[in-house]
């Protein structure tokens, strides 16, 4: 079946008296079934996934080289110094794992508040937030100065009768970050488990009916199995949703609990937590765009689904404009003149550039979601999404190295430069995310197909209209 | 598999004494360790085996069994380890004074350019590891130099010169003693006939008794042989100026502890100078307010050197116009001399005279001389109204009027014989060292030398640029040089003769006051090296040569009776006491009359005035290949790796050139290209440039060109000509586009507006720092006003803080007595196996040093004040690293260090973030590297076998010498004894010149319950804690500067351009 173009459609009415439809006019559980399955069992992937897939994967080889000349030559291989002791290594975990907030938040707290736009989007955002948690969780374990006895920051039965020192924020992170991992990838799998039976059934070769087979875990839709499959997937979203505001929360008390100017701030959870899913949001709407144009998902995910995420960043947009505005305001108000100084130096420092780059992206840029135009065009909102991104990983960097530069003694501040291992990590890095993603929309179901065909009006019966 | 023909029982047989063919164990009844028993290869093989006993029970007793199985288990262990092992056998028999890893002192002394330094070495295991200062000495009074406590690592230096190396042919064979000896015969049986005609010999400056000994019985023996002494950085310019003033060559001495005014003009007393470590401490007496009265230094100098960072009034002035300076204050001072010398009151005389002089040079005399003139009044009133206790000092730069003028000067205050005293000079007629050059050349070129012996130095490198040293000596057939290092010199000469460290060669030497130390091998020659005193005996002709035997000669000579038990004191003490000169009375020449004072010299348009200084890390360059003196930050500059043309901002302004860029700087044709480095308190019209850099054979840290390693830092001797050896006029910049990196360890970075106006909001807080008068009303009104001028709110943990019933670890540094020397620096580097990293490194922000000397410019900026502050790890009470460690390797110990466990930790950086002192150092590479390379071995053998050299991926930082104070606390608890106050010093405050440094127990009560001494300081008036306001409690406090000015001066509101 050829996609069916519907040029007139549009779902991103406001009115208040109409339902708007989730999808597009016309789908039935079949078509959903098939637009979905198609991409998968297509013999063979359009060219353009060939192209991305061969960049990402020479990233990702660029990645893994970098690590191993990290890993047998030093820390110092990095542009970080004395006080710049975290740099690239810190912002790009942060980053990620702020990447990472989408996907659950989604599949989670949209799923308890009902909003049924998710389904279309859940699945994706939830990949995506798996394989940015994997990328995040490598620039922790890689930044420390003994890689070979990491395994000392998890507590755990020791002939030496250690354990780690709870008071420490790098703890609560491993702790939390394992924690935020392992329910994403058990909420995603589980919610994955219909599908997976779908393509199993649908299987034609061998290997594909073994592999799916075996991930589907026997499903086979019994009443029974939807009874406890809704049960779990209930439970995990109420486990996910505390995680997806404890995650960043914590993240940021590495910052918070720090007495460093510019990091000893008590805004900084509630404010991660904004910018997390600001930053997730914009890289759900990064990555949808293509995939729904070139997978042929657009009848599934429609442009109110895009324009939903897209109020969703400029609302979280604005609580970052309004978290860097009393960022300010406390230190001019604190009365202490190295928190005032942090502040300064960031406006008009030697790196006043990355402020203002922060500040562009971050607070000016979404604003343009105030019009119908930008929130709706598709190619305008990856413009703005890509440039949220920017602006985000420019926070990070300004949060962790612009304060770190320069602290309290003049004496030992310092300029930091990354060098060109820093640059291929942070490039490799989106290989490897690209990577999965794209591996992601190969061989697994992009939507959920279960759920999607469960908003449609046709699971309500007929003369329930939505 | 344990192959059947090796039968368990045979290897039983081996272990109850019979025949064994494994390695070393012949008659072995007993293994002394697993490593020498997995020696034999039967074991070997059992021990691969995974059941030896398996194959072949039934031949094997379940004892023998058992053992076995025991020890390959053992073994298997042992190789699974991930490093290297290594045997070590203990002695056999063991010397009765040797005990394994126990640390033995000798006493022993060092000489540079003339003059000695006594040392305290401590060595282990036979190799000496630390250098202290010898309490007893005179020069040193238990402190050191930077020098002095870097020179262990020349010691094992794997590029000195090890062997002999012949370079008469076309190529370079390395030869032994004997053959050179073979070589030398014949030559001297020539030379012998012709009465030495042909003959040169040119050595460093040295005042070593056997040495001069030795010159004049080669003299004797070679009448007609001609001796030169040449040092590159000469204090020749103070003989001739006695020689003017008095008519006799004296040697100025001073004691500075009595002295309450000191004038220095030019003169780096306290950085550059043979009594420099003395005359810091003795400076440093006068600096406490509490201690007594306080003295008042003035300085005049073309820029910056630690004398003039702690000056209470510093005057910038270009080298050529200190001589009018020094006229003016002659005038103010000598002007009516024979009145009342030592009345305070300025007579009408005195200032009649200087307006005299005022208006001969009314014609040029501009505001600002005027303005100079008042201070030149000011400071003589000052000086007159102490009269005795003043001192007046000129600078070896300085020519030989000036420093007749400050004969003069001193003489009419009347400070000779308290302040100021004199000595003879040991070598009253030798030639000053540059006419020395200047003949040897002429002779050379002259081709009347057939054989040059040059005693150390590097006269190709070092010699002035127009004498034509390095072409000259290419004349004379018979090159040859004793050097530590194949230098510059050795490559231009026919023999290279190793020379031996002081560290493992008799010798004697004198300190700069006389005192006689003999010079103690610690070690015995690393290569087969001598010393200058066994070849000037070898010259002599003598075959068999015991250097031990000449300095007991020698030492008969001076002493006389009863020497045999003065010998041993002076070897067991490290001098011979009561061998100072004895002081001369010297008259003056001249009567001092009024001068006329000239207008000072035209300054010109567009003409530099260039400064030669001794550099602070490589002095001359002799140091060039010592990482640890290259990477010592400068004391003013905190460049490392590097010297620069130094010049102030005005003056860089005026150019149009900026920080780092390469210039050209030409001066009498000569050229040189090399950085600009912007940097307040230079002179205007001023550049300065340090000696001693851009070696092209130093060895592989210093430069090699042959040897690929790049040079380091800037040659300028070729623009230093015997004309000019401290400063010379007339030279010229031209930019030539480049730009250079210059590694400095503060302001790694040109500092932008608002950076510049935070940093001066804290330099406030963090040195503080009052005039006597506010002292003494705020320490009336405020027992601790220093630790109030920040107002702190209540502090309140968030954690329960630790208490301390035992020791409570404290440490107090005195900013009013640190002279920013850095000596402290190179010590704790010394002491805590601290790696260098080198230049590129540096330029990244990552230097090692677990301690830094801050500088802090203060005030006006075309003459600010400085301030040195010594930051080491403050080892906080409430230690904000140990909250955020996740590992808990940086843990707090019961008396209150922070303690940092190696080997737990994993390197998360996390600590240095939360430092706010950032004083923690990461090893952000395998800085131990180098020392795998099999050539390196020696230099393993400078590690302080009590402090661990650390992994790459950890952290590190100061532990306030922990080893140090767990040896005392096990030697105490052994002795059953407790730990006297002051019986722990950290290695930077051992090698302190000022003792502005102190460490103790803040718990300690002696017997009659007096608190220790840091305890007192700690709570002293003016102590106070940086950074206090985190309420992290550091434990380390720093005493505010007082400084002494002049109101009169205050009152004149100088300003320099």
């Amino acid at each position: 079946m050829s996609s069916v173009a519907f040029p007139a459609f549009d779902n991103t009415s406001d009115d208040p008296t109409v339902r708007a439809p989730l999808t597009t006019p016309g789908q039935n559980f079949q078509t959903i079934t098939e637009t979905v399955c198609r991409v998968v069992e297509r013999p063979r992937p359009p060219l353009g996934w060939y192209i991305a897939f061969a960049i990402a994967v020479a990233w990702t080889g660029v990645f893994f080289l970098l690590v191993v000349y990290l890993v047998s030559t030093g820390i110092g291989v990095w542009g970080n110094n004395v006080p710049v002791a975290w740099a690239f290594d810190i912002v790009n975990f942060v980053f990620w794992i702020g990447i990472g907030h989408a996907g659950t938040l989604i599949s989670a707290i949209l799923f308890l508040f009902r909003q049924k736009w998710r389904t279309s989007i859940n699945r994706a955002a939830e990949a995506m937030t798996i394989f940015a948690v994997i990328c995040a969780g490598l620039f922790p374990a890689l930044h420390v100065g003994r890689v070979w006895v990491e395994y000392w920051l998890f507590p755990y039965p020791n002939q030496m009768g250690m354990w780690p020192n709870f008071r420490s924020p790098l703890v609560w992170d491993v702790v939390a970050v394992s924690t935020y991992g392992t329910v994403s990838l058990l909420f995603w799998y589980l919610g994955m488990i219909p599908d997976l039976a779908t393509l199993r059934d649908r299987a034609t070769g061998t290997v594909r009916k073994l592999l799916y087979g075996l991930f589907a875990l026997g499903w086979r839709g019994s009443a029974r199995q939807w009874h406890r499959y809704e049960r779990a997937y209930l439970l995990l979203a109420a486990l996910s949703t505390p995680l997806v505001l404890s995650v960043h929360s914590v993240v940021s008390t590495d910052f918070a609990v720090a007495q460093l100017p510019g990091w000893h701030v008590t805004l900084f959870p509630p404010y991660f937590v904004a910018g997390a899913i600001f930053s997730g949001f914009a890289m759900v709407v990064t990555l949808m765009v293509p995939a729904r144009a070139f997978f042929g998902l657009k009848d599934l995910i429609t442009i109110r689904h895009l324009e939903n995420m897209n109020k969703f960043i400029l609302a979280t947009g604005c609580m970052v404009g309004y978290a860097y505005a009393l960022e300010v305001f406390a230190s001019w108000y604190s009365g202490n003149q190295y928190e005032w100084f942090a502040m300064v130096n960031r406006a008009v420092g030697p790196y006043a550039w990355c402020y203002w780059t922060m500040v562009f992206c971050n607070v000016v840029v979404p604003q343009l979601f105030w019009f119908k135009s930008w929130r709706t065009s598709p190619w305008r909102m990856v413009l703005v999404a890509v440039l949220v991104n920017v602006g985000m990983w420019m926070e990070r960097f300004v949060i962790i190295v612009v304060s770190l530069s320069r602290d309290f003694l003049p004496s030992s501040w310092e300029i930091y430069k990354p060098t060109w291992v820093d640059l291929g990590m942070l490039a490799g890095s989106f290989g490897l995310f690209f990577t999965l993603f794209l591996l992601f929309c190969r061989y697994l179901p992009m939507v959920a197909m279960a759920e999607v065909k469960a908003v449609l009006p046709a699971a309500h019966g007929s003369g329930h209209r939505h | 598999m344990l192959p059947h023909d090796v039968r368990p029982s045979e290897f039983v047989g081996s272990e109850e004494g019979g025949p064994n063919d494994g390695a070393g164990l012949a008659h072995a009844t007993y293994w002394r360790s697993l490593a020498e028993l997995a020696n034999s290869q039967e074991f070997r093989a059992l021990a691969e085996a995974e059941f030896p006993a398996a194959e072949d029970p039934s031949g094997l007793s379940r004892r023998r069994w058992l053992q076995l199985m025991g020890a390959s288990l053992v073994l298997a262990g042992v190789n699974g380890c991930r490093w290297k092992k290594d045997e070590i056998l203990p002695l056999t028999t063991q010397p009765p004074d040797r005990l394994p890893g126990q640390f033995q002192r000798f006493a022993t002394a060092r000489e540079m350019a003339g003059a000695a330094i006594g040392l305290w070495v401590t060595s282990v295991d036979g190799r000496p590891i630390k250098i202290e200062g010898n309490p007893k000495h005179p020069a040193s009074l238990g402190a050191t130099d930077a020098w002095s406590q870097a020179s262990i690592l020349e010691l094992y230096d794997p590029d000195r010169a090890q062997w002999i190396v012949d370079r008469t042919g076309q190529e370079e064979i390395a030869q032994t003693w004997g053959r050179f000896a073979e070589w030398l015969r014949p030559q001297l049986a020539e030379l012998e006939k012709a009465q030495g005609a042909g003959l040169a010999i040119l050595s460093e400056a040295s005042s070593s008794p056997t040495l001069i000994g030795l010159r004049d019985r080669l003299l004797k023996r070679f009448p007609q042989a001609a001796w030169f002494e040449y040092e590159p950085i000469s204090r020749d310019n103070e003989r001739l100026g006695s020689r003017l003033a008095f008519g006799q060559v004296v040697r100025t001495q001073l004691a500075l502890d009595k002295a309450r005014v000191i004038v220095c003009l030019d003169a780096d007393v306290l950085g550059v100078h043979p009594a420099a470590v003395r005359y810091a401490r003795d400076f440093s007496k006068g600096r406490d307010p509490a201690a007594g009265p306080m003295n008042r230094l003035y300085v005049v100098e073309p820029s910056f050197t630690i004398t003039g960072s702690v000056a209470d009034h510093r005057v910038p002035l270009r080298c050529s116009e200190i001589a009018w300076f020094a006229k003016a204050l002659h005038a103010a001072v000598v002007g009516q001399a024979g009145e009342n010398a030592t009345t305070g009151e300025p007579t009408a005389r005195a200032d009649s005279s200087t307006q005299e002089a005022q208006e001969s040079s009314a014609a040029t005399a501009t505001a600002d001389v005027a303005l100079m003139l008042s201070f030149v009044q000011a400071m003589a009133r000052d000086l007159k109204a102490n009269g005795p206790n003043t001192a007046v000092v000129a600078g070896p730069r300085q020519p030989p009027e000036v420093h007749a003028l400050v004969h003069e000067i001193n003489a009419t205050l009347g400070n000779v014989g308290t302040v100021v005293w004199y000595t003879a000079d040991p070598d009253p007629d030798r030639l000053p060292h540059v006419e020395a050059m200047k003949v040897l050349c002429e002779a050379m070129s002259a081709g009347k030398v057939q054989m040059l012996v040059i005693l150390g130095g590097n006269p190709v490198y070092d010699a002035p640029a127009d004498v034509g040293f390095a072409e000259a000596i290419g004349k004379v057939p018979a090159r040859i040089h004793l050097s530590l290092y194949d230098n510059e010199t050795s490559r231009r000469c026919t023999w290279l003769l190793p020379r031996s460290h002081y560290l493992e060669s008799w010798g004697d030497a004198r300190a700069w006051d006389g005192t006689y130390s003999v010079v103690q091998p610690l070690i015995a020659p690393l290569y087969d090296t001598r010393s200058a005193i066994e070849l000037l005996a070898m010259l002599d002709g003598q075959a068999e040569v015991d250097p031990r035997a000449l300095v007991r000669e020698r030492f008969q000579q001076i002493v006389g009776e009863g020497w045999e038990s003065r010998w041993e004191a002076a070897l067991e003490s490290g001098l011979l006491a009561d061998s100072a000169w004895p002081p001369t009375t010297p008259q003056l020449a001249r009567k001092p009359a009024p001068s006329i004072l000239g207008s000072p010299p035209e300054r010109g348009n567009g003409a530099w005035e260039v400064v030669f200084a001794p550099d602070a890390s490589v002095y001359d360059g002799r140091f060039a290949n010592n990482g640890w003196l290259q990477e010592m930050p400068d004391p003013i500059t905190k460049l490392t790796w590097d010297n620069a043309l130094l010049l102030s901002p005005a003056s860089a302004a005026s150019l149009g050139v900026e920080h780092g860029a390469v210039v050209r700087l030409s001066l009498g044709g000569r050229e040189a290209s090399l950085p600009i480095f912007v940097t307040p308190g230079v002179a205007s019209g001023t550049l300065v440039v340090a000696l001693g850099y851009g070696r092209t054979a130093a060895g592989k840290v210093g430069g090699d060109l042959e040897g690929g390693t790049p040079i380091v830092g800037f040659n300028v001797y070729p623009l230093r000509t015997s004309q000019a050896m401290g400063f010379a006029r007339g030279a010229s910049l031209t930019p030539t586009g480049d730009t250079y990196p210059l590694a400095t360890t503060q302001d790694h970075s040109i500092i932008d507006v608002v950076g510049m106006r935070a940093r001066g909001q804290r330099v406030g807080d963090l040195i503080r720092e009052f005039t006597l008068d506010e002292y003494r009303e705020k320490s009336k009104a405020d027992p601790h006003f220093a630790r109030h001028v920040q107002h702190l709110p209540p502090l309140e943990s968030l954690w329960q803080e630790f208490s301390y019933d035992g020791r409570r670890w404290g440490m107090t540094i005195d900013l009013s007595k640190c002279i920013g020397c850095s000596a402290c620096v190179v010590a704790c580097q010394a002491e805590n196996n601290i790696p260098v990293v080198g230049k590129d490194r540096v330029l990244r922000g990552r230097e090692m040093h677990w301690l830094r000397v801050d500088r802090y410019y203060r005030g006006d900026a075309a003459n600010p004040r400085a301030a040195h502050q010594v930051i080491l790890c403050q080892q906080c009470e409430n230690a904000p690293c140990e909250q955020v460690c996740p590992v808990a390797a940086t843990v707090h110990s019961r008396e209150g260090l922070n303690d940092m466990v190696y080997n737990r930790c994993v390197g998360t950086r996390y600590c240095s973030n939360n430092c706010p002192y950032k004083v923690r150092r990461f090893n952000f590479f395998n800085y131990r590297k180098d020392l795998e390379d099999p050539e390196n071995e020696v230099r393993k053998m400078v590690l302080n076998p009590e402090v661990t050299v650390r992994s790459r991926g950890v952290m590190e930082k100061c532990t306030f010498c922990v080893q140090r104070i767990q040896a005392a606390k096990i030697d105490a608890k052994n002795r059953r004894v407790s730990i006297p106050d002051g019986a722990i010093q950290t290695a930077c405050q051992q090698v302190c010149p000022t003792q502005a440094i102190v460490f103790g127990d803040l718990n300690y009560k002696d017997d009659q319950g007096r608190p220790s001494r840091v305890a007192q300081l700690r709570q002293a008036d003016r102590a106070y804690e940086i950074l206090a306001e985190l309420n992290v409690k550091p434990r380390t406090s720093y005493l505010a500067v007082i400084r002494n000015p002049n109101p009169d001066v205050e009152s004149l509101a100088l300003k320099f351009t």
